[in-house]
């Protein structure tokens, strides 16, 4: 990925033309609202697909469904945006949270860490979220397909690469022995979606996964 | 802007401005004979029945009505904003899900300054400047984009699709958009 923690363009276009999952779709707009150049590109992408929309060979139409339209008009009143909880947060994020963070149900997943899992779909893909402890060690583990880890808080280091909040990382299939070190100081908060559960090396570690859920 | 031009003569962005000010149905309805056919159109790309194209697109019209004032022609133009309603509407509709919104009104940080130059295109050339702008793709590139715009489909099933490696899928991807956005530069 370049440049660092920059997600490339495949899934702007990817994510503008709605190609993307709930989670992938959630993660993506997360990391565009700390980035204006990624928004404008999201836009530009959008813009791709409203020129496509409106050079399509226009549909028949009912003939009345305009009429109908401004029959149910009247009395229908515009629903408002709620107003969004926890301004700390990148905005699609808590409008999908709902309540601040600290209201969620955090479960323990070993010292120092806790998740909450926010959504399964379709093929185990997981939405979660993880809190470590500065200092933390995430245990080394593979992949099965794509993970993408958005940083909201915190930071954390790879080998020589350090994510801080809004950089994003993408690890494969041939990211192995992937062991997130968490950087001392508060703790470090990630917006995560698995796309199959990760592959924990020690025995330790896959004998609680079932019960971590990841 | 003074003088009251019959509705086929302003632009859409206009049209979209009496709307919001006045509540011209006039208006909107010269935005809905051009718009919700498109719209049913583009939503008939994924196998939704006619009925259920018709019904989205209808309700994608009346958020145009209803939030019409939110809409900011400085900063996208109605096509744009009319096709994320209703690529939204729809993947609420056929998935039960909910589409996280980038540029939603209320979340638009300041944007990179666009490079605008006044009114260079007539607003008819300007909306047909997509098409040209596609056929200077690759038919490859072009393969992909379509894939994605009207099948929805993911890197992995566009390389399922086409039997193509997914790293192809991708970098094709990357570099369509590339040549897109050089050609579409001047709309920014």
């Amino acid at each position: 990925m370049t440049p660092h923690g920059i997600i490339t363009d495949e899934w702007i276009v990817s994510y503008a033309s709605g190609a993307l999952s709930e989670a992938h779709a959630l993660v993506v707009a997360s990391h565009c609202h700390y980035h204006p150049e990624l928004q404008q590109k999201v836009l530009d992408a959008e813009a791709i697909g409203g020129g496509l929309m409106e050079n399509t060979q226009p549909a028949e139409i009912s003939d009345d469904l305009f009429e109908d339209l401004m029959s149910k008009l009247d009395g229908v009143p515009a629903n408002d945006e709620p107003a969004l909880q926890d301004s700390k947060l990148p905005a699609p994020l808590a409008e999908y949270l709902d309540k601040p963070l600290d209201e969620l149900k955090w479960k323990m997943m070993g010292p120092g860490l806790s998740q909450v899992r926010l959504w399964t779909g379709p093929n185990d893909e997981r939405l979660w979220l993880l809190r470590a402890k500065g200092g933390a060690k995430v245990p080394a583990h593979d992949h099965n397909g794509l993970e993408m880890t958005l940083v909201l808080q915190g930071s954390y280091r790879v080998g020589e690469a350090q994510f801080t909040p809004g950089l994003m990382e993408i690890a494969d299939d041939d990211t192995r022995n992937h062991c997130p070190e968490i950087d001392h100081g508060e703790d470090c908060i990630c917006l995560v979606v698995t796309e199959a559960p990760i592959k924990i090396h020690s025995l330790i570690g896959r004998l609680v996964q079932p019960f971590i859920g990841l | 802007m003074e003088e009251q031009n019959s509705a086929a003569l302003l632009s859409h962005e206009q049209l979209v401005v009496l709307v919001a000010k006045n509540k011209d149905k006039e208006a909107f309805k010269t935005l809905f004979y051009h718009f919700a056919p498109r719209l049913k159109s583009y939503l008939l790309n994924f196998k939704i029945g006619n009925q259920k194209a018709e019904e989205l697109a209808q309700e994608v019209m009346m958020i145009l009505w209803q939030k019409a004032e939110k809409f900011d022609a400085e900063k996208a133009k109605l096509s744009t904003w009319l096709f994320r309603v209703a690529r939204n509407k729809f993947i609420d509709h056929s998935r039960r899900q909910k589409y996280a919104t980038v540029n939603a009104e209320d979340h638009m940080k300041e944007m990179v300054a666009p490079e605008r130059t006044d009114e260079p295109f007539e607003a008819q050339e300007r909306s047909t400047l997509i098409i040209e702008a596609m056929k200077k793709l690759s038919t490859d590139q072009r393969t992909v984009i379509e894939l994605s715009f009207f099948k929805e489909l993911s890197h992995s099933e566009i390389a399922a699709e086409t039997g193509l490696p997914l790293g192809t899928v991708k970098s094709r991807i990357r570099m369509a958009f590339q040549v897109l956005r050089n050609e579409l530069g001047e709309l920014r």
